[in-house]
């Protein structure tokens, strides 16, 4: 699988289809990898493909490093399904032009979240990892053990239910097939069938935890704005420090800013640097939209976003009571 | 050096907790920090780094200055019983030095208390710290690369070394003297107990891998201030500040008012230079618009404008930031690049 999504680069440089691939490589760390930008064809052996590639790279086509875009080289860019889906609202939101962008899709069959594998360690350094199949083998000081799959894999992979780039120019392997791409959220049932007490108690003792260093602003594909909210000082919209009224004020507008166009790839919960469940409310409100207009963002370049959109046998009964 | 067996422990641990505010590493994993504690089954004894560094007890992230009630001013909160740190690793007890420099010191007016925090020196000089050897560094650590050692007796009031069944506790300081003297009942560390700590200092040493001399970073990092290598180093940066807000050493803050005209506080709150609006001018101009140059400024504040001033790299080595980075920006890599791109101009 490596080796073709390398000779595949190559190729793409050596037909001068493009001019710069962002991909993942090896990390410094075990179960680590982390964005490369390939600007020649000599470069694709840093290139790689599994478990590790947990970073959304659709990232950096937008915010800081808009640039790239501006500049109209040919893009490649390697993505999973979460960061096609990215690319399809960057399409949507004229943040990108298709033309530009070659596309090279791989099959995911989810990515691990390390702080789920710091816990089965009881926080012991990993010092060594070897993935086989459906399970990993860790090795740190005086210890060895085996993980399966599904105890490590982030949150937003359990129930992700489109694995592939839903739009690519090429595509490493053979997709993968998905039972049904009827999204689920049992994990969201769950929070919402507590009482409204529990989930402000939760809400409130996670998010007290934050550190407002916006990791999860920053990772996020969707929240590109030029300028954020909280970095506004006239008039400044919010206050600066971790006190929780401040600090769920930049969550919960986050969600609602991303509402409809987040594509619940997890890169928020797996920055996070103090643990908190950052997906669960976006999963909430995809849940809501999926279920009142039958929309998930990210599918469909001609698809008008459901919140910019008006149909009129839409339920209302948000409305109506 | 005294000797206080594992068996002895909860009870020191206990008389401890009666004299002062003790503070000892609690929790697992990202939820690790230092808080305080009252008895030793509260603490977390075998962890090797916590997520969150000392700093946030002496430097915590939001401290109000002082508020304000009509014409009823009210300073901040200064720290009242005196404090005790058990087991900061030195690369902490180091950074804690560091910021003493900043905060508690003035290198120019040294005995001009309008030069000194107030709030910093209310905790820090009222501050007893026990650096606790450090017997199995981790694979993001690398304190030797800034002049430290997991062994290191460099910094802190009292140090300690974990064997089988004891802590053996040494002071270093005027303090830490003046605090060994207030312990009685314990034995002596014997021959033996020494050779031991030999031994766990050789083991330590023997997981620490190839070093860079901060020292040559030092020296090089302006003659490539401005290499497009910048560029290059900078581009998976996302700019959160999940690395300086972890830093034992980030010191930054924004001070802000909240409040009314007569109701209100000012307080100051950690700030980031990965931040674009920590430079942005009234004017609008942002002298650090892009990412290169906000990387660039907090690494060489690191490694190069820190040492000018303070003849001290600012980097203790103990890899958090390599720890939470969330695209995997390894500052050692970052710095043998560098230093390679130095070495060829």
């Amino acid at each position: 699988m490596i080796k073709a999504l390398r000779e595949e680069v190559r190729r793409l440089f050596e037909e001068k289809k493009v001019d710069l691939v962002i991909g993942w490589g090896k990390g410094s760390l075990p179960m680590t990898a982390t964005p490369v930008f390939i600007h020649k064809a000599e470069d694709v052996e840093q290139l790689i493909w599994d478990e590790t590639c947990s970073n959304n790279l659709a990232v950096y086509l937008t915010k800081d490093k808009r640039q790239l875009v501006q500049t109209n080289q040919k893009i490649g860019i390697v993505v999973k399904g979460c960061d096609g889906r990215s690319l399809v609202l960057y399409a949507v939101e004229n943040q990108i032009k298709r033309e530009n962008l070659v596309i090279i899709g791989v099959p995911c069959n989810g990515v691990i979240d390390k702080k789920k594998v710091l816990k089965q360690t009881e926080g012991k350094e990993v010092l060594s990892a070897r993935f086989e199949k459906e399970r990993m083998v860790v090795e740190g000081r005086g210890f060895k053990t085996e993980i399966t799959k599904s105890d490590m894999l982030s949150r937003s992979c359990i129930h992700c239910n489109h694995p592939n780039a839903p739009v690519y120019d090429i595509f490493i392997g053979e997709p993968i097939n998905t039972d049904s791409d009827v999204a689920v959220y049992p994990d969201v049932e769950a929070f919402e069938k507590l009482d409204c007490e529990t989930r402000w108690k939760d809400m409130v003792e996670s998010y007290s935890q934050c550190i407002r260093c916006y990791a999860c602003r920053n990772v996020c594909p969707s929240c590109y704005c030029t300028e954020c909210f909280v970095d506004q000082n006239d008039p400044q919209w919010i206050g600066k420090s971790p006190e929780i009224t401040d600090t769920l004020i930049f969550h919960l507008n986050r969600n609602l800013h991303v509402a409809g166009r987040c594509v619940e790839c997890g890169a928020c919960e797996r920055a996070c640097p103090a643990d908190i469940d950052l997906l669960r409310l976006n999963r909430k409100i995809s849940k809501e939209i999926l279920e009142r207009f039958n929309f998930t963002a990210g599918l469909d370049i001609d698809e008008k976003p459901a919140l910019a959109s008006f149909c009129e046998n839409e339920k209302q009964d948000f409305i109506m009571g | 050096m005294i000797k206080i067996e594992k068996s002895e422990f909860g009870t020191f641990i206990r008389d401890l907790s009666a004299e002062y505010k003790l503070f000892a590493p609690v929790g697992e994993g990202r939820q690790s920090a230092f808080r305080e504690v009252s008895s030793a089954d509260q603490m977390n004894t075998s962890i090797q780094m916590t997520q969150n560094s000392p700093k946030t007890v002496f430097l915590p992230q939001t401290e109000v200055l002082f508020e304000f009630n009509g014409d009823d001013i009210q300073s901040g909160e200064k720290a009242a019983k005196p404090m005790f740190f058990w087991g900061v690793r030195s690369c902490d007890a180091r950074g804690m030095n560091l910021l003493d420099k900043v905060m508690g010191q003035s290198k120019q007016r040294p005995d001009d208390p309008a030069f000194q925090d107030p709030y910093w020196k209310a905790r820090f000089d009222n501050a007893v710290i026990l650096t606790l050897a450090c017997h199995e560094p981790a694979s993001t650590c690398f304190c030797h690369w800034t002049g430290g050692n997991p062994f290191s007796k460099e910094a802190g009031d009292l140090w300690a070394v974990e064997t089988e069944t004891a802590y053996l506790i040494e002071p270093l300081s005027e303090k830490g003297k003046d605090f060994v003297k207030t312990l009685s009942g314990y034995h002596t560390a014997s021959d033996k107990d020494k050779q031991e700590i030999k031994t766990l200092k050789k083991q330590a040493e023997s997981c620490l891998r190839p070093a860079v001399d901060a020292k040559i970073l030092k020296e090089k990092l302006p003659k490539i201030w401005d290499d497009p290598l910048w560029d290059e180093v900078s581009a998976k940066c996302v700019n959160c500040s999940a690395c300086a807000f972890i830093c034992p050493t980030c010191y930054c803050f924004d001070i802000q008012d909240e409040g009314k005209k007569d109701k209100g506080k000012r307080f100051r709150t950690w700030d980031c230079c990965m931040f674009p609006i920590f430079t942005k001018e009234a004017s609008g101009h942002n002298p650090r618009s892009l990412a290169r140059e906000r990387v660039r400024q907090r690494v060489m504040h690191k490694f190069n404008y820190f040492w000018e001033t303070y003849g001290e790299s600012l980097c203790t080595g103990c890899g958090r930031c390599i720890r939470v980075c969330p695209v995997n920006l390894d500052i050692r890599d970052v710095a043998k690049q560098l230093l390679e791109a130095a070495s060829a101009v």
